[in-house]
């Protein structure tokens, strides 16, 4: 027997990760992606190739997503936009400014993922890890719908579900929120994102509708919630099991909204074939979230990312050193530290590192934190204490590590307030609202320090002066003196190649297929992994089927003596005789032990007259073999 | 009782007849015995257990739960008579025999219990069990291992096991069996070594995972204790524990590294030549499986990484790096093998998410950076990191390997390291302060700047963490010890900062002064050479004597610190020094002069190195200048007379300040000046004395600052006029103490020359003048009068002198001739303008004081044991009176105040004493003549002297003394109890 993978995605590229494995006769298909930089029928994968005559539900026996979301809340401060930061890269979404930059690695794992069970078909479960649930119906501000909507947001708060009623003029008069039950999240978010994805595809590149907003609802009604180390029993053979894969991040964008992001490891297991496929995931753990953790199995094969085949990074204490030296330094010398971040997510591991250094130092200096969101993140963290770290574990109980004791709540006057202080503001690029009404304050001194943490897209402030220009130019009238220093520092979610190697090595699989990597990177890991491992690894593209053999056990009948046999220690000893000894020298006789251990394997496998197998041990086979005599 | 005696002949009666009754009857003595008590209960007892040993095998089945509970409550009683218990165990050993299986682990449980309890007995059950144990071998059951497992709690030793039996159960088809031997293996059972290791090697392919955990388990125990001269052997088990390393359970692979570690080891230790070899594997082996997912499995590896004993240094250098190393020289076989194994091994430790990791790594690196220098540079950064860890135990665990490292000789702190480990000193957890700064006691800094920076911070830290002041003493003081050329450099900055607090510029007790002069004063500890440091420095630091022995405390002991402080102080003369201070500031400077002789002596030949503190030969030196300062008059001081003379001139010290301190309590800053007071009345108790001379002086010094510290604290509140209402009662008070006070010093010290007495004089005219500026009319004249009595003492005194009397006795005396009507007329300002003039003289303490005290005990008394009275009749009570330096023309008295107020007087036959030099004794029963119609009654006894010095008011007592009394100790309760 052998296990087929099927690459219909995210083979030897990033993006639109699918993969469909069949292993013993059942069909799996992992994420359901669609890839966000084309637009045309190569958006989605090629799922005639699973089926051709287009019956997917005999043909696979489930979905698995990697990846989940959950939503907290919509803030409707801002109605005109909402911008979703997922992990890899930035925006998903920018309804009014950003049309059309969309680039969300999310998407990748599950944009494809209505369009496959509405509109090709497939009716047969689909299994999310899920944190929350809800569901969210994000109206188009459209001519057909009436203003006067109420908006009702239920928070569940130890089951008791608060319902908190927004009367629609408190609202947008473009966007209302009818409901967002708080549940389980990733079936929260996907409708939004695909329904969103929806709109700016067919409103404003004016393609042909792929699906419709009745469609999304219909496929999350298919959606199963997995949770964490959860066996499920798809059918009699199929089994599931989510493992945490450390890739968890929470983003908030303006103060608009939040979310939680993360991914799992699903271990399948078909009669006696297991396999595991990773998603995303991260071998170092952090302040706020820890490594993945995964049981050792007996795999015939991993299906792994490998973003960052390559790449293998140094330790993150360095860096988090050459961080808190320069705003101790800074702040020592009496001036501010500006740290433009998203709310939430870094922002908290930062806040984390700080305040654990000033406790330590018994710094004064005030910290403060403009996105007043501090306490939803406990609220988030506490739903959500298996996905962190254990140090917020350890503190959980006692004190929520999010309690910080040196960081306050920020207030305008800060902003004119002489002498030192670290200030966190978002956004995270500079390109716009608090950080950069502070930066433009704050750019011109010298002793000011702008730490960004992580990457800036191109044409926001953050790129800009990341090459430390003498100044910067923000419109035709507005130019700022940058004479203050800048610290980067970089933070990914994502394994490195050390990382992967790692966990090739602990689970200790039969085969490795790469997937979701450039093909360069992946051929010199797929070569490290071979020479160092002696592990046969591939790396097909996409629509390529790789087939690797499976373990297969063959039923066969035990003889009793051989249970009993099998109960016992499988060795017996042997007594040296005592001539034996007396040959020896005295030194021989110390050094040789009087008994040896014999080993006792002697197993036959025996194929009787009705052709089935069976074991027996070897002091059966004599009496057998006996028995045969006679019989001829 | 009597119920029990008869139902009991029917009881026999009715079963005497059946098989079965004896059980029964057995039971119903054992329900006796419950009720019964002493002897008639041992009976009963006795009774039902020699019915249960009569017992048929069959019968013996009846013996119910309940019967076994009743057996157990006899084990434990402590006083269940010897012959029950023995009777108990030999119907316990006799069921064994006859009892069904079912029963035996019950039975078994029972005797253990026993054994326990009772040891004399444990030798027969030991001796019973091994004899019934061959029985029940074959095959081995469960009830083996109840009968080994029993043998084995009763035995304290190990319980040794033939061969044969040790094989069978071993081999045996039910598992617990198996596992039980196995986990007792080594410890508790006793197996040849030759004989275990087969089996266990066996035993780690077994299918039970518990199993293969415990038989490694035991095969660490065996490596342990057992020598292996056979190779093969070792490395067949050390290659087992690398097979299971990738076990799939969890508890497996945390054995299978401590074999790894612990046979690895053994293996390299086998072959001098191959040790590098297998050291290098057995450290691959052990980072290659760094990354499981079980935090205690890692935990386990770098605890098993800690015990390594070599190791290349290209493979330890490769652990910190997660990229492979591209070496200079060609790299060998192994390592290219090995080394993507190692890889990053420690940075994923110390990466790690469970702290638990973290601080295994730490200590791992304990051993591992001794391994190599190059490699402990390199770990160096990994720890440094480390220090930013969240969890205390992790930062306290990682400088706990520098201080280890630094013992080693192998931790460098470059400068960009200082500045993050100086951070750490900084730290809000104390565990982790003391031990980086058991660090900087090791350090030797590279350069000047960084010697002042790591000063700055110990001197921050002071300031934020004063709790920590005596360790943070204690380390500057190694800092100056190890760095004298640098505190040369600041030695003056330092002298200037001292010198002007201590002119009272700035505060004079702050901790950072103390750590200045500790820096200061220990740079030149070890050598001779004083450097730059001038001496008065050392006079200064005396003051702070007994606040920073503690950081000398490893060299020497207070005592000689100050000797040492003395010495140093007094071994060049700075003419500067004295010129700027002015005549008489520097309080050694009559010393000096005296000592000049000496000098050369002592400069060249002082030692100190010795933990004792000892200076031979200095101290014959100064002995000699003590003998030519004193008169040879005193016995004492002939014993001591280097401490005597040390002490003497340290408490003269104290006296030379207080003049310096009085500008401050004139322009208000009374709190510091109390401060300082108070600091320098803790100096003076906590000295020493071995001789009553510097005693006395102590004594007079001490109420002199007291007196002081009242004066200070009545001129606050009465020059400033800011008493609120509630201050008034407290000034009050103040005032009556100072009066009190006052009187002692008058009173309770005698050889006082001229000079001294003048200013003695003065003090206590001040202290009258502070009264009148506050006191009612009506008291007024009274307190007037004293003051004039004073004031024409004083006056004679500077006529015989010839002195010119000071502005303030001038200006008083002026008031106290205008004033015809006995000070009425005076108004408080006059007083005050007074007041004004006054600035205390500088006082050296006079040689020859004497300090009048007594000692008054009276034996066998405590409210326990009360004296006994009759009420009405006299009631003596015993006194053990010892008086000091008192002449026998004073008049001395006893007095007595019961509680109502009544006081009783007594007089002291001084003559009658029995005398040696100016000590009395005298043991005299003291008689009490007023008696109370009381059960018991307190007496307050104290002795006292008549104040022949100002007689203003006489006693009108009968009989009594006839002018005030000054009380020479403390008062002693008497307890009195009436006679029955």
């Amino acid at each position: 027997m052998a296990i087929e993978t099927l690459v219909l995605g995210a083979g030897q590229e990033v993006g639109k990760s699918c993969v469909v494995v069949n292993i013993n006769g059942k069909r799996i298909m992992f994420d359901c992606g669609m890839h966000m930089g084309v637009s045309d029928h190569r958006r989605y994968p090629n799922f005639s190739l699973i089926s051709p005559t287009g019956d997917f539900d005999t043909a696979l026996s489930c979905i698995i997503i990697t990846h989940l979301y959950c939503i907290n809340t919509l803030f409707l401060r801002f109605h005109y936009f909402l911008i979703i930061k997922i992990s890899h890269s930035l925006i998903l979404y920018s309804y009014i400014f950003f049309f059309g930059i969309i680039c969300d690695s999310h998407l990748d794992h599950l944009g494809a993922l209505v369009y496959f069970t509405e509109v090709c078909g497939f009716h047969g479960p689909i299994y999310m890890t899920v944190l929350i649930y809800s569901t969210v119906r994000w109206v188009e501000p459209n001519k057909h719908c009436h203003l006067n909507s109420i908006c009702t947001i239920n928070i569940p708060k130890q089951g008791n579900h608060h319902v908190h009623s927004i009367h629609s003029h408190q609202l947008s008069k473009t966007i209302r929120i009818i409901a967002c039950i708080f549940l389980y999240p990733t079936k929260a978010l996907a409708p939004l994102m695909l329904e969103d994805y929806r709109k700016v595809l067919v409103e404003r590149r004016g393609e042909e509708e792929q699906f419709n907003s009745d469609h999304i609802a219909e496929c999350m009604k298919k959606v199963i919630a997995v949770d964490l180390r959860q066996t499920i029993q798809v059918d009699k053979d199929l089994q599931i099991r989510a493992y945490y894969a450390g890739h968890f991040t929470l983003f908030e964008y303006l103060t608009l909204i939040l979310k939680v992001l993360g991914a799992a490891m699903f271990h399948a297991k078909v009669g006696d074939s297991e396999m595991v496929y990773t998603g995303d995931y991260n071998m170092t753990p952090d302040r706020h979230l820890g490594a993945a953790q995964i049981d050792r199995l007996r795999l015939d094969l991993l299906i792994t990312e490998s973003t960052y085949g390559t790449t293998i990074r140094d330790s993150k204490y360095a860096r988090e050193r050459e961080f808190l030296d320069a705003v101790h330094k800074c702040v020592s010398a009496g001036g501010k530290v500006l740290i433009p971040t998203f709310g939430l997510g870094r922002a908290q591991e930062l806040c984390i590192l700080m305040d654990d250094y000033w406790e330590r130092m018994n710094l004064k200096v005030p910290i403060y934190f403009s996105a007043g969101l501090t306490k939803q993140a406990n609220v988030y963290y506490k739903m959500l204490i298996n996905w962190t770290s254990q140090k917020i574990k350890d503190s959980y109980p006692t004190n929520n590590a999010f309690d910080f004791k040196n960081v306050c709540k920020y207030e305008r006057s800060v902003l004119d307030t002489p002498g030192p202080c670290v200030l966190f503001a978002s956004p995270g690029m500079i390109s716009g609202g608090l950080s950069l009404e502070v930066f433009k304050r704050w750019a011109p001194f010298e002793n000011t320090l702008v730490a960004l943490p992580g990457y800036c897209l191109p044409g926001t402030v953050g790129h800009v002066l990341m090459s430390k220009p003498p100044k910067i130019e923000l419109d035709p009238n507005t130019k700022i003196d940058v004479r203050c220093q800048v610290h980067q520092l970089a933070f990914s979610p994502h394994t490195d190649s050390k990382g992967i190697m790692d966990l090739i090595k602990f689970l200790s699989p039969k085969h490795v297929i790469l997937v979701h990597g450039e093909k360069p990177k992946m051929v010199s890991l797929k070569e490290k992994i071979h020479s160092e491992m002696g592990i046969p690894c591939y790396h097909p593209a996409n629509n390529e089927t790789v087939s690797v053999p499976s373990t297969v056990y063959v039923k066969a009948q035990a003889s009793d003596a051989f249970m009993e046999r099998c109960l016992k220690p499988n060795f017996k000893l042997h007594k040296c005789s005592s001539q034996e000894l007396s040959i020896k020298t005295l030194t021989d006789k110390n050094i040789v032990p009087e008994l040896q251990v014999i080993n006792e394997k002697a197993v036959f496998i025996v194929e009787d007259k009705s052709k089935k197998l069976k074991v027996v041990h070897n002091d059966e086979v004599l009496v057998m073999l006996g028995e045969k005599k006679t019989e001829d | 009782m009597g119920v029990l005696s008869a139902i009991q002949p029917f009881e026999l009666h009715h079963h005497h007849t059946a098989s079965t009754t004896s059980p029964l009857k057995g039971d119903y003595y054992q329900y006796l015995a419950k009720f019964k008590c002493g002897d008639e209960r041992k009976e009963a007892a006795d009774q039902s257990m020699k019915t249960y040993q009569n017992n048929t095998p069959e019968s013996i089945r009846l013996i119910s739960m309940q019967t076994f509970t009743s057996m157990m409550n006899e084990i434990l009683n402590p006083s269940t008579p010897k012959s029950t218990v023995s009777s108990i165990f030999k119907t316990l050993i006799h069921s064994l025999l006859h009892s069904p299986e079912s029963h035996h682990s019950q039975i078994l449980k029972l005797i253990t219990d026993l054994s326990s309890h009772h040891p004399s007995l444990a030798q027969l059950a030991l001796d019973s069990l091994q004899s019934m144990l061959p029985q029940l071998t074959d095959p081995p059951s469960q009830l083996t291992i109840e009968y080994l497992d029993a043998l084995v709690n009763i035995s304290e030793r190990p319980v040794e096991v033939d061969d044969s039996l040790f094989t069978s159960i071993c081999l045996a088809a039910s598992f617990p069996v198996r596992l039980w031997m196995v986990r007792n293996s080594g410890c508790r059972v006793m197996v040849r070594p030759k004989l275990l290791y087969p089996v266990l090697m066996g035993m780690t392919k077994e299918p039970y995972p518990c199993v293969r955990e415990e038989s490694l388990e035991a095969l660490v125990r065996l490596g342990e204790c057992a020598v292996f001269e056979e190779v093969s052997l070792v490395k067949g088990c050390y290659e087992r524990g690398v097979q299971l390393l990738s076990d799939n359970e969890d508890c497996v692979r945390i054995s299978a590294v401590r074999v790894v570690a612990l046979w690895g080891l053994m293996l390299a230790s086998f072959n001098v030549d191959m040790k590098t070899y297998w050291s290098n594997e057995v450290f691959a082996m052990l980072c290659s499986v760094v990354r499981d997912m079980n935090m205690k499995v890692r935990v386990e590896v770098f605890n098993g990484l800690g015990k390594m004993e070599i190791v290349s240094k290209e493979l330890l250098m490769q652990s910190l790096s997660k990229r492979v190393l591209v070496l200079d020289q060609s790299p060998t076989e192994q390592f290219v093998l090995l080394a993507s194994n190692v890889a990053g091994a420690l940075v994923h430790g110390v990466e790690d998410e469970f702290f638990e990791v973290r601080k295994s790594v730490c200590q791992s690196l304990r051993a591992l950076t001794v391994l190599s220098v190059e490699f402990a540079h390199a770990a160096l950064n990994l720890l440094m990191d480390v220090l930013n860890d969240y969890k205390v135990e992790v930062r306290f665990q990682a400088l706990e390997t520098m201080h280890h490292m630094a013992i080693n000789h192998c931790l460098e702190l470059q400068e960009n390291y200082m500045h993050k480990f100086l951070d750490v000193l900084e730290d809000n957890s104390s565990e982790v302060r003391f031990s980086a700064r058991k660090i900087v006691r090791l350090m030797k800094l590279r350069n000047h700047l960084l010697f002042k920076s790591t000063m700055d911070v110990l001197l921050k830290n002071l300031d934020s963490y004063p709790q920590d002041e005596a360790d943070i003493f204690s380390v500057l003081s190694h800092l100056g010890r190890n760095h004298k050329q640098f505190v040369d450099l600041i030695a003056n900055e330092i002298a200037d900062e001292v010198t002007a607090s201590f002119e009272g510029n700035r505060e004079f007790n702050s901790a950072r002064m103390a750590a200045l002069l500790v820096l200061s004063i220990s740079a030149p500890f070890l050598n001779a050479d004083v450097g730059p440091i001038p001496p008065v420095i050392f006079s200064f630091a005396a003051t702070f004597l007994s606040r920073i022995c503690c950081a000398f405390s490893d060299v020497m002991n207070r005592d000689t610190l100050l000797e040492y402080l003395i010495q140093k102080s007094s071994s060049m003369v700075q003419p500067e020094v004295n010129i700027s201070n002015g005549e008489g500031q520097n309080p050694l400077a009559k010393d000096d002069v005296q000592n000049v002789a000496g000098n050369e002596m002592i400069h060249s030949e002082i030692t100190i190195n010795n933990g004792e503190g000892q200076l031979p030969l200095s101290k014959y030196n100064v002995q000699n200048v003590a003998l030519e300062m004193k008169p040879p008059n005193d016995v004492g001081q002939h014993k001591q007379p280097v401490h005597d003379s040390v002490v003497l001139t340290y408490i003269n010290y104290i006296l030379v300040k207080l003049p310096n301190i009085w500008p401050k309590v004139q322009s208000y800053s009374a709190n510091e000046v109390l401060c300082s007071l108070r600091h320098w009345k803790e100096e003076l108790t906590s000295l020493t004395f071995d001789s009553s001379a510097p005693a006395d002086a102590s004594a007079f010094a001490l109420l002199y600052l007291k007196i002081i510290k009242l004066v200070v604290e009545v001129w606050d509140h009465l020059v400033r006029k800011t008493e609120v209402v509630s201050g008034t009662v407290e000034l009050e008070d103040k005032l009556e103490k100072l009066d009190r006070r006052a009187k002692e010093l008058m009173n309770r010290f005698v050889g006082f020359s001229a000079e001294e007495e003048i200013s003695v004089l003065e003090l206590i005219l001040l202290t009258y003048t502070l009264r009148l500026c506050r006191a009612e009319i009506c008291s007024r004249n009274f307190i007037f009068k004293r003051m004039t009595i004073i004031y024409l003492r004083t006056e004679s005194f500077l006529k015989l002198r010839s002195d010119v009397a000071s502005g303030f006795v001038a200006e008083l005396g002026n008031l106290i001739r205008e004033s015809s009507n006995g000070g009425a007329s005076c108004s408080s300002l006059a007083f005050d303008n007074c007041l004004k003039l006054f600035s205390p003289k500088r006082l050296m303490i006079p040689e020859g004081i004497r300090h009048r005290r007594a000692e008054l005990s009276i034996p066998n008394n405590c409210p326990d044991y009360p004296l006994p009275f009759a009420p009405g009749l006299t009631a003596s009570i015993p006194c053990d009176i010892t008086i000091h330096n008192i002449s026998s023309n004073c008049r001395a008295w006893v007095r007595m105040c019961i509680n109502d107020g009544f006081t009783q007087h007594v007089y002291l036959d001084l003559q009658s004493f029995e005398v040696s030099g100016e000590v009395r004794k005298i043991s005299y029963a003291v008689p009490y003549y007023r008696t109370p119609e009381v059960d018991s009654f307190n007496l307050k006894v104290c002795i006292g002297l008549e104040s022949l010095f100002e007689n203003v008011t006489p006693v009108q007592a009968h009989g009594g003394p006839k002018c005030e009394l000054v009380l020479l100790c403390e008062e002693k309760i008497v307890y009195l109890s009436r006679v029955l």
